[in-house]
């Protein structure tokens, strides 16, 4: 016990489960600013580091509720169409004239309770996640076309100048170019809470148990069912603020707001070493993740890569990370069999 | 003064298509170890799951420390202070070892966990067993035989007066069963009643105080353990007489099938050589971690060989990978069943089939139905599996059917070496002998059997020659009928330190 108390905080930090990985992308990440930096200087331009943090954002956030649902083992699938539900619901309350506040807590109330349907019908009715999650996200998608009759919305109106302002336009902090927009505070506020309730609380530790094995999990009185509804209750929170951050940032509600997100929050999740098996990763990771994948389409853009270029770069990069950390884990048995000469030789 | 502390009357539970639990009753004291036995599906796993809340009973009364309990469950059991320590080892392996102890009773202090405290009360309740392992090590990381321990220290850190242990010994050495040995002295003279099951009725009388045995999910009979014979403990739980524990056959010696000179694969497998001609049965014997099972992999290509030459038949062969020592006729059934030897969600049928798929397929990859109904229905038959239908999910079998599946697989075509890894492990004397039946007719045809075993009398019982291994490399080999178990210890134990002084 005394040993802890004296490790110095470097040791303490790289002690903490997962940081291996963590350690890893961060590098990788550095890496990549550098070279975009060297290809293109305005990638390090205040300006552009201000953009930049405001686009990690959404990513971050879902990445956050994907990375919850993944601990456990399982998957959420309806990320995306959560929120284009939460955009479409909320911005066409507006545009009827609700108090913009009371809109978004119709529209927490209406995606939370897709997260209880999703956990229920996993952890309750033991559907296979992947296609529970697939209906609930085909009907979350229909629900948002159907919010405003099969259209997008007109603008949210004025009155909702103080919605936008908290969730997209509004500046913390300025000096000079940089701008910290409020969308990044939330980010953070959010995953300061949700990181202090996955790695500090019982629900946390029991998110880790249920991935890890489920039937111990069970056997020691956990209760999976209640505390794997609550990772997807978390994730689709999150995906209804990304919603209302996408309300925001247009001022109008569209159809199609977070199409293919969910999976954009795996890549995020995966890269950062959260593991698609369960019971293993860290949300700092998922920070390192979620910002990898913008740095990518930033970067790419201001290298002057088309669409089609930054996608497949993009999708190998995915790829790789996840492949290296794949042949870092299971490399190691075989690195230990290199203690006899005869093996050492051969490789 | 012993007081009855738990008492189960008339239980009984049905699952869809067999009734586990038949009008068992059972009683447990203070202070006393009472040994559960029964053979495979005799139900005692089954009772001390209701005991425990995993399961709840139909029918029946449970009286825990002489007040009724209705409804049971995991928390509940836990707050009476029972606790179960199952066969299956039960760990989260991401998880450390202390949020491993605490899982589900964390302590928290304002919604935070209390981890240091929890690590403290960790580390205090391994060293009231004498366990060194430090709490934070992620139980993934340790050796099966400390998960083990650590779960005897799970069950102890909630004050349970009463602790079930479900085949304790099974993955552990013999060092270690002392070990656990003293715990459970320990525990006992502490008031707590313990339930022991195991198969292995050599351990018990060094520890148990009362038997209690069951057959076919009926209670059979009970009492004081010294009132009892071996023989008797038997024929109670078989229901009928065991002529032989270690059937012996004799069959001539023929040919060399297999040798390996020289095999090297990692720290584990070291300068390893010997052959297995037609006729024997050659058991490799050990204490654990002594580099068995490491060898047999590297002989069937799932570990990467580092050098040594592998021949069959007199033929050098080349084994890259599983398929290649397949093809040879090398085949191997691994040690741990349900992890390596048997896909749980497919069917006896499946299961069977899938290493013979290249016999069974017609030149268009078309599996031939016919003829793998008619190899199911041999093997089966063949093998005397107990099962209702081929299309049953294997992992719905018991232990021993289990294993018998693992070995007809490879039955099923013609193999030259078999090599079997701990193919006795948790499955009961009845279906030991249909094994070991199973390995004398193989060696009655000819076909090489290589024999991995950690309990040493069913080497000496079955095996004809003795390889004895240690860190990894062959420190003897004896002819088994005259050797003892002191030489085989002997040579079990040459670690490496002490080779010179020995041998000088």
């Amino acid at each position: 016990m005394e040993k802890t108390a004296k490790q110095s905080p470097i040791k303490k930090m790289m002690s903490v489960r997962g940081m291996g990985q963590v350690v890893t992308v961060t590098c990788g990440l550095i890496v990549l600013c550098v070279v975009f930096g060297i290809l293109n200087p305005t990638f390090f331009s205040s300006r552009n580091v201000g953009n930049l943090l405001r686009q990690i954002v959404p990513i971050l956030i879902i990445g956050i509720g994907q990375s919850y649902v993944l601990i456990t083992g399982n998957i959420d699938l309806s990320i995306g169409s959560v929120i284009g539900m939460s955009c479409m619901i909320s911005a066409t309350l507006m545009t009827k004239g609700v108090n913009p506040w009371v809109a978004v807590l119709i529209t927490m109330v209406c995606c939370l309770v897709i997260g209880v349907i999703n956990g229920e019908l996993v952890a309750r009715c033991k559907l296979p996640p992947f296609i529970a999650t697939l209906g609930t996200m085909t009907i979350a998608r229909g629900i948002a076309q159907i919010s405003n009759n099969n259209y997008n919305t007109n603008f949210i109106g004025a009155e909702a100048k103080g919605f936008q302002k908290f969730f997209y336009a509004g500046k913390v902090f300025q000096a000079g170019d940089f701008t910290l927009y409020s969308g990044v505070l939330i980010a953070i506020v959010l995953w300061l809470f949700f990181n202090f309730l996955l790695s500090k609380t019982r629900t946390g530790r029991h998110i880790y148990a249920i991935g890890s094995n489920i039937d111990a999990a069970k056997l020691s009185g956990v209760n999976v069912i209640a505390t794997t509804t609550k990772a997807y209750i978390v994730s689709a929170f999150c995906a209804c603020v990304v919603g209302l951050i996408t309300c925001a940032t247009t001022g109008t509600g569209t159809m199609d707001a977070g199409n293919a997100y969910e999976m954009y929050a795996v890549a995020a999740s995966v890269i950062g070493g959260v593991s698609t098996l369960g019971g293993q990763g860290i949300l700092l990771g998922t920070v390192i993740g979620a910002s990898i994948w913008q740095v990518l389409q930033n970067g790419l853009q201001f290298a002057g890569a088309q669409v089609a270029i930054r996608n497949i770069v993009i999708g190998v990069i995915v790829v790789v990370s996840v492949l290296m950390d794949v042949i870092v884990r299971t490399g190691k048995p075989r690195k230990k069999k290199l203690d006899s000469p005869a093996a050492a030789t051969k490789a | 003064m012993q007081q009855t502390i738990v008492e189960l009357r008339h239980i009984s539970k049905s699952f869809p298509g067999v009734k586990a639990l038949d009008d068992v009753s059972f009683e447990l004291k203070s202070g006393e170890v009472m040994a559960l036995l029964g053979e495979n599906g005799a139900g005692k796993s089954t009772l001390m799951k209701i005991l425990s809340g995993v399961y709840t009973r139909d029918e029946g009364e449970m009286l825990i420390f002489g007040e009724a309990v209705s409804d049971m469950d995991p928390k509940k059991a836990q707050a009476l202070g029972v606790a179960i320590i199952h066969q299956e080892l039960n760990m989260c392996q991401h998880l450390s070892v202390a949020e491993n102890i605490f899982l589900g009773r964390e302590i928290t202090h304002g919604g935070r966990l209390a981890t240091k405290e929890m690590n403290a009360a960790a580390k205090a309740a391994l060293d009231r067993l004498n366990i060194d392992i430090d709490p934070n090590t992620i139980v993934g990381d340790l050796a099966v035989s400390k998960q083990q321990m650590v779960e005897i220290a799970k069950a102890i850190s909630t004050d349970a007066k009463v602790l079930i242990m479900d085949e304790p010994t099974s993955a552990l050495t013999s060092k270690e069963i002392d070990d656990l040995f003293v715990i459970i002295r320990k525990l006992k003279s502490e008031g707590c009643g313990i339930v022991y099951i195991s198969h292995r009725l050599e351990e018990l009388q060094h520890i148990i105080d009362r038997v209690t045995i069951m057959r076919d999910g009926k209670y059979i009979t009970s009492g004081d353990f010294k009132d009892f014979t071996m023989s008797e403990i038997i024929s109670n739980m078989v229901g009928r007489e065991i002529k032989e524990k270690f059937p012996r056959v004799e069959a001539t010696l023929g040919d060399t099938i297999l040798e390996v000179k020289n095999l090297n694969a990692g720290r584990m497998v070291r300068n390893v050589s010997f052959n297995v001609r037609a006729g024997e049965i050659v058991g490799i014997a050990g204490l654990m971690g002594a580099g068995r099972t490491e060898t047999t992999r590297a002989l069937f290509g799932i570990d990467a060989k580092d050098s040594g030459e592998v021949l069959l038949d007199g033929k050098a062969i080349h084994i890259r990978c599983p398929e290649d020592a397949i093809k040879a006729g090398i085949v191997l059934a691994p040690e741990d069943r349900k992890k390596d030897g048997l896909c749980t969600k497919l069917s006896i049928r499946d299961n069977i089939a899938l290493p013979n798929l290249d016999i069974l397929c017609n030149p268009l990859g078309v599996v031939d139905k016919k003829k793998e109904a008619v190899m199911t229905a041999k093997a089966i038959e063949d093998l005397r599996i107990k099962l209702p239908t081929a299309e049953v999910d294997a992992g719905s079998l018991s232990g021993g059917n289990q294993q018998k599946v693992v070995v007809a697989k490879w039955l099923a075509r013609n193999s030259r070496l078999v090599i079997f890894d701990e193919p006795t492990r948790g499955i009961d004397v009845a279906a030991k002998v249909e094994i070991y039946n199973l390995m004398n007719e193989l060696k009655q045809q000819g076909i090489g059997v290589l024999f991995v075993s950690s309990e040493m009398p069913e080497v000496m019982g079955i095996a004809d020659r003795i390889i004895v291994m240690c860190d990894g490399r062959i420190t003897g080999e004896v002819d088994a009928q005259q050797t003892t178990q002191n030489e085989i210890l002997e040579y079990a134990t040459q670690f490496e330190a002490k080779v010179g002084v020995t041998q000088s």
